[in-house]
């Protein structure tokens, strides 16, 4: 059960900060940092630099990415955007256009 | 894993209690405030400000129900209650604005209120 949700229809320009689950279905301009998991759902729009433990992304990013776990690109996503994590999961449909740094 | 609707009745709108908000919040639905908020909220809906939360924000919205912390000030289309044990700073604009008992309010309160005809005639002058 999520316990932070900002509905589809929800603009939220700025900062966006804490400590637990976040689930995206509306706009969130600016900056994400979250320390628990990061859930950008279908129709969601991030234009934002994210900082969060787990990302999973359905909707639409543009922005720098980091977790500290793991990033998922969902099929269907759009990011745009560096991605750096210890875990990167792109799958099979998901359009990403930026660098890839798993600190190999 | 389920994917959650996105819609305003099957996703209700939250800020947890454990998150922060600095900046401008603006939406067409129902939103729930259990966190931080600073900045503006406009809303064409109805805003819940949780005990425990806290709101530093100038708020437009439909109607505003508040138990917790509030500093700025408050327009509403329809209703603004402030509830017992509820601090609020600010002024208040609204058709109607209700104070219930227990609630900690400072500010000017501004309903538009509709003056009897000899009433209204003094206060012009």
């Amino acid at each position: 059960m999520a316990s932070t949700v900002i509905g589809s229809s929800i603009v939220i320009d700025g900062e966006i900060s804490g400590e637990e689950q976040l689930v995206v279905h509306g706009t969130v301009k600016g900056r994400i940092s979250v320390r628990d998991s990061l859930i950008v759902e279908n129709g969601g729009v991030v234009e934002a630099t994210v900082e969060s433990v787990s990302i999973t992304i359905n909707g639409t990013v543009n922005g720098d990415i980091s977790a500290t776990e793991r990033a998922e690109l969902r099929p269907n996503c759009t990011v745009i955007g560096d991605i750096r994590a210890p875990r990167i999961l792109i799958a099979d449909g998901a359009s990403f256009k930026g660098s890839v740094d798993m600190g190999g | 894993m389920a994917t959650p609707v996105s819609n305003p009745a099957g996703a209700p709108c939250n800020i947890g209690p454990r998150i922060a908000i600095r900046g401008n919040v603006s939406g067409e639905e129902d939103l729930v405030i259990e966190g931080r908020v600073e900045g503006s909220i406009a809303l064409t809906g109805h805003l819940t400000v949780t005990a425990g939360a806290v709101v530093e924000a100038d708020l437009e919205v439909d109607s505003v129900d508040i138990h917790g912390q509030l500093e700025g000030d408050i327009v509403a289309a329809t209703t603004i209650t402030l509830h017992e044990g509820c601090r609020v700073a600010g002024n208040l604009r609204a058709p109607r604005v209700v104070i219930t008992d227990g609630a900690q309010f400072k500010g000017a309160v501004e309903m538009d209120v509709q003056l009897p005809g000899g009433l209204q005639r003094q206060q012009r002058r």
